[in-house]
């Protein structure tokens, strides 16, 4: 799936591949909810949702747009490379939102014979409105 | 709101065995089409001993054995009022079918703080660290709860 990749690939402003997910179903936070034992009814019953103030009904897990910020930076930099991953909920995602993750290379450096990059991750819904910001940092092998 | 006085408060450790099943369930629930997570032989390939979990697997141990939910109760949290702030892994190996994670939830800090529309909420970061059942590090899993008030 995701190609090999080295640090001298690697360069500072460099964009990761986009990657669009969605329109996000209700029936995704149904299979979400029995596989990360996450059952909030939050997000998988309108009727709650709407008593707990939320005038459309559900909302997506917030690990769930996670998981697609994930998906895109590994379809990129191979999982067994990242060291890293963490994010910031900046807005609830919806039934129907569609979510591109975009991100950035933000530094590049040899430290303790590692070859790291730091990587900032933003994904935002069909509006621009920002869901998640993030970053990971991963250890890549070298050419050398 | 938020009992403060469990700041530095560790609880009982949680252990977790990873199924190969759970891993694939994950992938697929995220609608992630990347091989490794579903097919042995295609993540041998790319250098995994095994399926790996993907990314963002460790919520798995945390809401499936309750631990989080259990920290929350026993912060005296309003659990209608949470909201998921933030949320951090630091990898050291590969997560596989078979493992078996133990993990402690610790209480790192309980931060009054208020926003700019002038309300006021308590910012809760429990870190919890995984070892596999050799005793080795796995990953450390950091989340910021954030308590309206």
């Amino acid at each position: 799936m995701a190609k090999e990749i080295y640090f001298e690939d690697i360069n500072v402003g460099d964009e990761m591949p986009s990657l669009a997910k969605g329109p996000v179903q209700k029936l995704q936070h149904v299979m979400y909810a029995g596989a990360s034992g996450d059952f909030n009814p939050l997000h998988t019953d309108d009727d709650f949702a709407k008593a707990v103030g939320m005038k459309d009904g559900v909302i997506s897990h917030g690990m769930l747009i996670m998981g697609f910020v994930g998906q895109a930076m590994t379809a990129w930099i191979p999982k067994k490379y990242v060291k890293k991953f963490g994010v910031r909920f900046a807005g609830m995602t919806k039934p129907g939102n569609t979510i591109t993750i975009t991100g950035k290379v933000t530094d590049k450096r040899q430290e303790a014979g590692e070859n790291l990059i730091s990587c900032e991750l933003v994904a935002q819904d069909e509006n621009g409105d920002v869901k998640i910001t993030g970053h990971f940092d991963a250890a890549l092998p070298s050419k050398g | 709101m938020a009992d403060k006085s469990k700041v530095g408060s560790e609880y009982s450790p949680v252990t977790w065995e990873v199924e190969r099943g759970k891993i694939a369930e994950m992938a697929k629930a995220i609608g992630d089409p990347n091989p490794i997570y579903l097919d042995r032989a295609a993540a041998l390939k790319e250098g995994y001993k095994d399926t790996p979990a993907p990314p963002t697997f460790l919520t798995v141990p945390m809401m499936w054995s309750s631990s989080m939910p259990g920290v929350i109760t026993d912060l005296k949290i309003n659990f209608m009022m949470v909201l998921h702030g933030e949320e951090e892994y630091e990898y050291y190996r590969e997560i596989y079918p078979g493992d078996k994670l133990t993990g402690s939830p610790k209480v790192v800090s309980i931060e009054e703080k208020t926003s700019k529309s002038g309300s006021k909420m308590d910012m809760v970061t429990i870190e919890i660290l995984y070892t596999d059942q050799n005793g080795e590090k796995v990953a450390k899993a950091r989340s910021l709860l954030v308590e309206r008030k």
